[in-house]
């Protein structure tokens, strides 16, 4: 536990990003956004970017979902560059977006909808997912008539229902209140345990960030950078009262500006 | 004498004065306007129908047709001319407004010259029709098509051009191509614009209607208002007015039906 | 490298082009339609008897400056005549539509008792008042600018209703707890924060009265743009009606610009959202 070198020997890699950047051009001159950014992203980690608000790390997650485009700078995908978005990159949005005007089952299986997936298929792949979240009975809800917690787990079962391989989480519990944001980092993580994927999974949240993390790397403010590499080892599911908890929270605290 | 109201927190509410006052002022409205009908086609019965002529003048128009229609085939012909004009500015307004408001090139192309003819009242289009093409049912079809179409398209155009950036982006990061993009997520999105573009357009294109039958016509309920205007028959104009009011009430009804079943997310929750 | 990248169109909504291009492309549109319309008529695709040339428009346009023919008077009398009827009417259902419809929005005891009348006047659009308007006040500025008023005036009050009755309750709570009374609630909170909604009644009820005018002047009138164009009818004067409805269309744009410019005067407050 604790800071380690930024990359592991040995360990199969999923994506690795090279010398990314991403720069706006505005009014009265250009903004950085994103200063040239690399690491790797292992076979099947929980990985962590943890970073103050604004800093630009929902950018880097944009552009590997295929969202925004970078200035300079190679995404990899299994050792091929990938260009836009790939449909085994799959992203859980921060403000859920589901469409109002589907059910929970359409929602769910939109993924698989549009690559052209047959009905009885999706279905059952959407009502699979749907229950692991646990919102059966809920399959012919409008999103209208769900609480929030209820449907970022749609947002959830959305992205899973379309078989990637890596899963984007972008600050997916910032628009819930405190309790149910304990409770859906439980339920991501439990989730996890059942069904392992790669997650990169951004947040300006440390507890949440030693929470759910295998690997945390810490973004600097605006333009992001990366600031430093740590290593969560603590087995799971973690306390978040035991003693090494809170010394990693401790020690990653330390080094930024962020509010506990 | 206290009546129960609610139980609130194990309360019981007596009803106020105030409560009971406002039960009887919209009744006293009613009285009073009634009161006035009664006292001003009293005094003056060539200004104003009295209740009873136009009782008795809605009774005699059920049964005797005016020039060789039937009350409720006045009622038809003008509800058949707004239902296809409404028709036909749906289909073409929502794919005219689709194509302006989803592609910017398109609307600065197209859009441009739409937005220098959307200016010009409906109404002002009737003598050139009248020119074009005289006084039948095709002319007065247009002329409502016109009417019409122009909040569908304004409406259309509006929702598609603010479809939520959220939505799209959901659809890129889930690999829509650009057909499904526009048919599963902008038009949908897109649709409490698109209805409330559909509502202006029943209600105007029941005032165009009746404006264009007024101008020029043979049948339908604008063309009773100008007979009875011509013949000095003024209780046929009032009944005339009444129906109209209702008939335009009741089509506003049936449009929030279809709306509500169509988009059963709205108004839940 | 480290250029800013360039917007691709991955969309097809052909949202790359500048405002530049904007312009040129409207501006294409717009002078394509004309010439294909010029052409139309040169070549005797469209009979000249239906439709008359831009062009001659262009002319017409000038030339009725001085011409009172076919309908009795000169353009710009017409359009005073226009202006004067349907600003008479407007001016009256705004200054009297937008109170009414706020205390009808704030006092429930207002409400109640106007609100059936309103109901059933509502239903029936303005143009078949007509009739019965010519017969109570004859065909004169008083009969017209009352068919106006009375298409002006019922979207007033029914968007200063709306306005009044979405005033945010906590900046009414807020009052409160500064101890306003009720009616000066009612002037502090409420009506400044309906006033986007009135104004945009104020821009319906423009659209309306402008409508409204051209069928008045159709059915009961002696002069006026919407006279006009009617005795071009009348005189199977095809270009006299195109010139009409051009000027009916173009003041009726005019107005709605001078009213936005109006509103973004009186609401600075909304301009810095």
């Amino acid at each position: 536990m604790g800071k380690d070198r930024l990359n592991k020997q040995g360990a199969k890699v999923r994506l690795r990003i090279s010398g990314l950047s991403k720069s706006y051009d505005v009014k009265n001159g250009i903004l950085k956004a994103v200063d040239n950014i690399n690491f790797e992203v292992y076979d099947n980690e929980f990985l962590v970017i943890l970073g103050p608000g604004q800093c630009g790390k929902s950018v880097l997650l944009n552009m590997i979902a295929g969202l925004e485009e970078p200035t300079t700078g190679t995404i990899e995908l299994d050792g091929k560059k990938i260009n836009g978005s790939d449909p085994r990159i799959g992203m859980v949005f921060q403000k859920i977006a589901l469409m109002p005007w589907k059910t929970v089952m359409q929602n769910t299986e939109i993924g698989p909808k549009f690559r052209g997936i047959n009905k009885r298929t999706r279905r059952e792949k959407a009502q699979m997912y749907i229950d692991l979240v646990g919102l059966n009975g809920f399959e012919d809800s409008y999103p209208s008539q769900l609480s929030g917690g209820m449907k970022q787990r749609v947002g959830i079962a959305r992205a899973y229902a379309n078989d990637p391989e890596i899963l984007l989480m972008d600050e997916p519990f910032g628009a819930l209140d405190a309790q149910t944001r304990y409770a859906m980092e439980e339920e991501v993580a439990k989730i996890w345990q059942k069904e392992k994927r790669t997650i990169i999974f951004v947040t300006n949240n440390i507890e949440e960030a030693c929470y759910l993390g295998d690997r945390i790397i810490l973004f600097s403010e605006s333009p992001a950078r990366i600031k430093e590499l740590y290593v969560d080892d603590l087995p799971k599911p973690r306390d978040i009262v035991s003693q090494k908890f809170l010394e990693l929270r401790t020690i990653i605290s330390e080094n930024t500006d962020l509010a506990i | 004498m206290t009546m129960k109201k609610k139980e609130h927190f194990g309360e019981v509410k007596k009803y106020t004065i105030l409560d009971i006052v406002y039960r009887i002022l919209p009744i006293l409205s009613i009285s009073c306007i009634f009161l006035l009908w009664i006292y001003v086609s009293a005094d003056k019965p060539q200004l104003f129908p009295s209740l009873q002529a136009t009782w008795e003048r809605f009774i005699k128009l059920l049964e005797k047709p005016v020039m060789r229609v039937s009350y409720l085939g006045h009622i038809s012909a003008s509800l058949k001319r707004v239902c296809i004009a409404l028709a036909v500015s749906w289909i073409i307004g929502i794919s005219f407004g689709v194509l302006i408001g989803w592609n910017k090139k398109m609307d600065a192309f197209f859009g441009s010259i739409f937005s220098f003819i959307r200016p010009i009242p409906p109404i002002a289009w009737i003598p050139l029709i009248t020119i074009w093409f005289g006084i039948g049912e095709f002319p007065k079809i247009v002329i409502v098509f016109i009417g019409a179409v122009m909040p569908v398209v304004v409406n259309t155009q509006a929702g598609l051009d603010s479809v939520e950036q959220m939505y799209l982006d959901v659809g890129t990061a889930f690999n829509t191509n650009k057909k499904q993009m526009l048919l599963e997520i902008a038009i949908p999105s897109a649709l409490p614009s698109i209805f409330a573009g559909i509502r202006t357009s029943t209600s105007t294109a029941w005032m165009v209607v009746l404006a264009a039958e007024m101008l020029g016509a043979k049948s339908g309920i604008g063309f009773l208002v100008s007979r009875g205007m011509e013949g000095d028959d003024l209780p046929l104009v009032l009944v005339a007015m009444i129906t109209i009011g209702v008939i335009g009430a009741l089509l506003g009804v049936v449009t929030s039906f279809i709306e509500r079943r169509l988009c059963p997310w709205e108004r839940i929750g | 490298m480290n250029k800013p990248s360039k917007a691709k169109d991955p969309l097809g909504r052909g949202r790359g082009c500048s405002s530049y291009m904007y312009t040129m492309l409207s501006a294409a549109g717009v002078l394509s339609f004309l010439f294909l319309w010029q052409i139309a008529l040169e070549a005797g695709l469209l009979s000249d008897r239906y439709v008359s040339r831009p062009t001659e428009l262009i002319f017409l346009f000038f030339q009725k400056f001085s011409d009172t023919t076919p309908d009795g008077s000169t353009l710009p009398v017409a359009i005073l005549a226009s202006l004067k009827v349907s600003l008479t009417g407007l001016i009256v259902a705004i200054f009297t539509g937008i109170p009414l419809g706020m205390l009808m929005g704030w006092y429930k005891g207002i409400d109640k008792f106007v609100r059936p009348l309103f109901e059933v006047l509502r239903p029936i659009p303005p143009i078949s008042w007509i009739p019965l308007t010519i017969v109570w006040l004859g065909i004169g500025l008083k009969a017209k600018a009352f068919i106006i008023f009375f298409a002006a005036f019922i979207p007033c009050v029914i968007n200063s209703y709306t306005g009044i009755k979405l005033t945010s309750k906590t900046l009414i709570n807020v009052a409160k707890t500064f101890g306003a009374s009720n009616f000066t609630t009612f002037i502090r909170v409420g009506i400044p924060s309906a006033m986007p909604m009135a104004f945009a009644g104020i821009r319906v009820a423009l659209g309306n009265a402008w409508s409204t005018l051209v069928a008045a002047e159709m059915l009961a009138a002696t002069a006026g743009l919407g006279y006009m164009i009617l005795m071009g009818r009348s005189f199977a004067r095809p270009d006299i009606i195109m010139l009409g409805m051009i000027v009916i269309g173009a003041l009726g744009a005019l107005f709605t610009g001078v009213l936005n410019f109006f509103e973004k005067k009186v609401i600075k407050w909304r301009a810095a959202k």
